[in-house]
């Protein structure tokens, strides 16, 4: 399957600004996740690689062939792209059978019958649902219907599948086992896919790759892990899980290392990059911060609130007049307590 | 593992989608724009515009103005478009409150009952009404002659002004009440908690979330009485009283030198009047905007308000008002068609006769009309939904150019006037040579009516494209179907039910209508309407009775077809 290459997308709805100047590759067979809250332009980019939003300015291609190129004046109109897209809603044709539905690509590209039959057959062996070619889509569940729409998109076969939110219509339970399922299916045939969620954990539980979207920029591109551990921006630290910022001065630490400094960490705390500037925000995950009694080691603190959610607690503490979420598995009794930022936690944010 | 990598598929090559795009839509706008343009052209000749020797002139608009009968006309018009209105909308309004908010007892029959006088056609209540209510009606005569009570003149302003709002409480009552199903019914409820009983909620609460509805309708009705051809001719002729269309289509017929441009100038008059309220009515429903609830619908089951003692009493009279106006007239029009005349001096089985019957099964002319119409509902009706259903695709689904003009192309020809939509035609097809083709045969009149009439098979089918996701549509290219593949195989398929349903509503209305083509209408070409109205104005009742139950019975008859049709159509 080919790359996708994507340079310099930009578009605009009146005065509104809702992709400007969106840049990317995904390689051959790869995952790629756009995440984002809603409005940031993600579904934007998968519709315009889809051709149903034409952008103001930009290229589209895939492998050799460009599917928009402004400059140029090319616009491939969406049918003759040849991709496969998962809709939010499915879209299936309620008037048709599974079968029928799944079967539209193949003829329209004036595949022999029966070909087309063992091949509609063979895809609806591949997500599950042998045997269901005759049902109509209402007389489907949800997850069944997201997987005849799947089946519908890979079928012809595309050249790149697109997938717009498919899980968000399924509940909590369902969708995390057609994440896996999906995930898997996607590396067995090696698809080049683009997905679009506004969903951290499918994100970080699915791609290769995660480009997080805000108001129509790329801010962050990197694997999950990469992403997770240096957001690089506030945002995208904000955006990936829960984080604490703290801001105060710098000065060079060991090994090329910095020290941050605040009237709340008098020693200062560890950050493992050289400093940029004389002052500094970091970011610390609650999960990375350590809290223990007034015996621990660390700086006093005060423990203002304690929530008990299953596999850890919640955790208010102040100190010096700062509030800091702690998430720890252990019991910590509210009052007088110890903190403490381990080298390693903090990373600068912009 | 290679599974996607088996090729099933060739290449596949295509017609560009926009020729065929813009042939329907030049054909949709040509139709309905192209008539007004001789209209206002002949409009401003200074003879008609076959004879030679014409100059551009404003002498039709003088000669009109000075004439008298013009002015009576007018106002007559305006004195049953108010009357009308206020009577029609203040009893629609009413009736839908009272048939969706409260716990009246029969609320679900009288909401399907009171919408007859829509679907009955417009002649047969007509002449039903004339045979009962009118100066020799049943029970006119009963009153007066038999119990020597005064009674009143059907033939009178008053009389026609009732009669008007009886005819158009319809529209009334359904705008109301579909704005009614569509605000949340909970603010109501918000209001009874805080202590309010049921006639203030209705008054502070209901009532003003209905104002943007009311005003519409309010207007919409005022530009379909100035408009009303049949009941000035019907009702309006033994009293010589004319109104607008009535002044027009009389004229046209009596003048001495044949389509002189006085009249020409009348409609477009008329037609500048009603396409200012048309202006208006978009405005209003713009504000309506305002009146949009916050929040979802609840959905919920919600307690009717409750109408006390007042219940039954309520009830009863709503009754009346059915039997009276629909179900009385329609039984007298029956009657009429089976006696030699209707009169309560007789006992109406000593008067039997078949002959008018007779007269419409062997009647040439009669006969004709018959089969004119019923061709031109079902085959006008096909063609019209196969044009609007294509052409709504275009304004709606398609990046087609000029795809923003269908949608008011289509809404336009029932909004005006149709007397003026038929000389429109008329100077049409006697302006341009191919109108010959069309003039002398029933092409000409079935087309009239059939662009009168696009718009009601637009509205049917343009809320169930809506409903239809634009990802079906998408999903369609995605799969590598053109514009015509997804039009033909997912989008005109899912709106079966819908092309049903206009096409049942072009046919029922194509069955009655007769506007259009009061000017267009030959011997030889005859259509049920004009030829009802021509038969009526030289005194012939009883085979008109008989045509308007005809007309009755089959539309009944198909109504009750599609339902269960439609009901099939909906389980698939």
């Amino acid at each position: 399957m080919p790359e996708i290459r994507i340079r310099n997308l930009r578009k605009s709805f009146g005065a509104a600004t809702v992709l400007d100047g969106i840049g990317f590759t995904v390689r051959d067979k790869e995952f790629v996740t756009l995440l984002g809250p809603s409005g940031c332009g993600k579904t934007t980019t998968l519709m315009a690689i889809a051709g149903f939003q034409s952008p103001d300015e930009g290229v589209i291609a895939v492998g050799d062939e460009v599917f928009v190129d402004r400059s140029a004046g090319v616009d491939l109109p969406a049918e003759r792209r040849d991709l496969g897209i998962v809709f939010q809603s499915y879209a299936l044709w309620p008037h048709m059978t599974v079968a029928q539905n799944v079967g539209f690509p193949l003829s329209l590209r004036k595949a022999d019958k029966r070909a087309a039959r063992e091949r509609v057959a063979e895809v609806l062996d591949l997500v599950e649902l042998g045997g269901h070619g005759d049902r109509y889509p209402h007389q489907l569940s949800g997850g069944q219907q997201q997987r005849v729409a799947l089946a519908r998109a890979i079928a012809h076969p595309p050249r790149v599948l697109l997938l717009d939110e498919p899980f968000s219509n399924l509940d909590a339970k369902l969708r995390e086992r057609a994440r896996d399922w999906l995930k898997q299916l996607q590396t067995s045939l090696g698809l080049t896919t683009v997905f679009v969620t506004h969903d951290q954990d499918e994100a970080l539980a699915m791609s290769d790759r995660i480009l997080v979207m805000h108001g129509g920029r790329i801010l962050r591109d990197g694997t999950p892990e990469e992403v997770y551990r240096e957001p690089g921006a506030r945002f995208v630290a904000e955006f990936l899980g829960q984080c604490n910022f703290l801001t105060g001065s710098v000065a060079a630490g060991p090994a090329g290392s910095s020290v941050l400094r605040m009237p709340a960490f008098p020693d200062g705390i560890t950050v493992g990059a050289a400093p940029r500037g004389p002052e500094a925000t970091v970011a610390v995950r609650p999960q990375d911060i350590e809290l223990d009694g007034p015996d621990a080691p660390g700086v006093d603190a005060s423990v203002i609130e304690a929530v008990f959610l299953g596999d850890h607690y919640r955790y208010q503490v102040r100190v010096a007049g700062l509030r800091i979420e702690v998430h720890a598995p252990h019991t910590v009794a509210c009052g007088p307590a110890r903190i403490r930022i381990p080298p390693g936690a903090a990373v600068f944010v912009d | 593992m290679t599974a996607v990598d088996t090729p099933v598929a060739a290449g596949r090559p295509r017609a560009p989608a926009s020729v065929g795009q813009a042939v329907v839509s030049v054909l949709v706008i040509g139709l309905v724009v192209g008539p007004f343009v001789p209209l206002v052209y002949s409009s401003f000749r200074s003879k008609p515009v076959y004879l030679p020797g014409g100059v551009f002139s404003l002498g039709g608009y003088r000669t009109l103005f000075a004439d008298p009968a013009y002015r009576t006309a007018v106002k007559n018009t305006l004195l049953f478009a108010v009357g009308t209105t206020a009577l029609a909308v203040a009893g629609g309004t009413l009736l839908a409150i009272l048939c969706t908010r409260t716990n009246l007892p029969g609320r679900r029959a009288y909401g399907l009952l009171l919408m007859a006088p829509s679907v009955i056609p417009p002649l047969g209540l007509i002449v039903g009404w004339t045979a009962i209510y009118g100066q020799g009606g049943y029970v006119t005569q009963l009153l007066s002659r038999n119990l020597h009570l005064p009674v009143w003149n059907l033939s009178s302003i008053p009389g026609m002004t009732v009669f008007g709002a009886v005819v158009t409480l319809p529209v009334a009552y359904l705008t109301v009440r579909s704005t009614l199903a569509g605000t949340d019914s909970s603010l109501e409820d918000a209001a009874r908690s805080a202590g309010a009983g049921p006639l203030r909620v209705i008054g502070r609460i209901t009532l003003p979330m209905l104002r943007p509805a009311i005003l519409n309708c309010t207007v919409l009705i005022f530009a379909l009485c100035l408009e009303i051809l049949g009941i000035p001719l019907f009702l309006g002729g033994p009293s010589n009283i004319d109104f607008y269309a009535s002044f027009l289509y009389r004229s046209w017929s009596n003048s001495g030198t044949p389509d002189p441009p006085f009249v020409s100038a009348g409609a477009v008059l008329l037609l500048v009047v009603v396409s200012l309220l048309l202006v208006v009515r978009a405005r209003l429903s713009g504000a309506e905007q305002r009146f949009v609830t916050v929040g979802a619908r609840s959905g919920g089951v919600h307690r009717p308000l409750d109408l006390g003692r007042w219940r039954r009493p309520a009830s009863a009279a709503i009754g009346v008002f059915i039997a009276v106006t629909s179900v009385v007239p329609l039984l007298g029009l029956v009657l009429m068609s089976f006696v030699r005349v209707l009169t309560t001096l007789v006992a109406p089985w000593h008067l039997m006769t078949s002959d008018n019957w007779h007269a419409v099964a062997t009647d040439p002319a009669l006969r004709r009309s018959i089969t004119d119409s019923l061709l031109i509902a079902v085959g006008g009706g096909a063609a019209s939904v196969a044009l609007v259903a294509v052409a709504a695709l275009i304004a709606h689904r398609s990046r087609f150019p000029l795809r923003r003009l269908i949608a008011p192309a289509l809404m336009y020809p029932r909004a005006v006037p149709g007397v003026i939509l038929g000389m429109g035609f008329f100077w049409t097809y006697l302006m341009f040579t191919p109108g010959s083709l069309v003039r002398n045969n029933l092409w000409g009149e079935a087309i009239a009516l059939c662009v009168r009439n696009l718009t009601l098979a637009y509205v049917v089918i343009q809320p169930s494209l809506a409903r239809i996701g634009v990802e079906l549509d998408r999903a369609g290219h995605a799969a590598g179907a053109g514009w015509w593949t997804v039009a033909r195989r997912i989008l005109l398929p899912m709106l079966r039910p819908a092309l049903l349903a206009a096409f049942v509503f072009m046919f029922v209305t194509l069955l009655g209508d007769y506007d259009p083509v009061v000017f267009l209408q030959k011997p030889g070409t005859e259509i049920l309407g004009v030829t009802m109205l021509q038969h009526w104005s030289t005194g012939v009742q009883g085979p008109v009775a008989a045509l308007a139950v005809l007309q009755v019975v089959i539309v009944a008859a198909v109504l009750l077809v599609a339902g269960r049709a439609l009901r099939r159509v909906d389980h698939a």
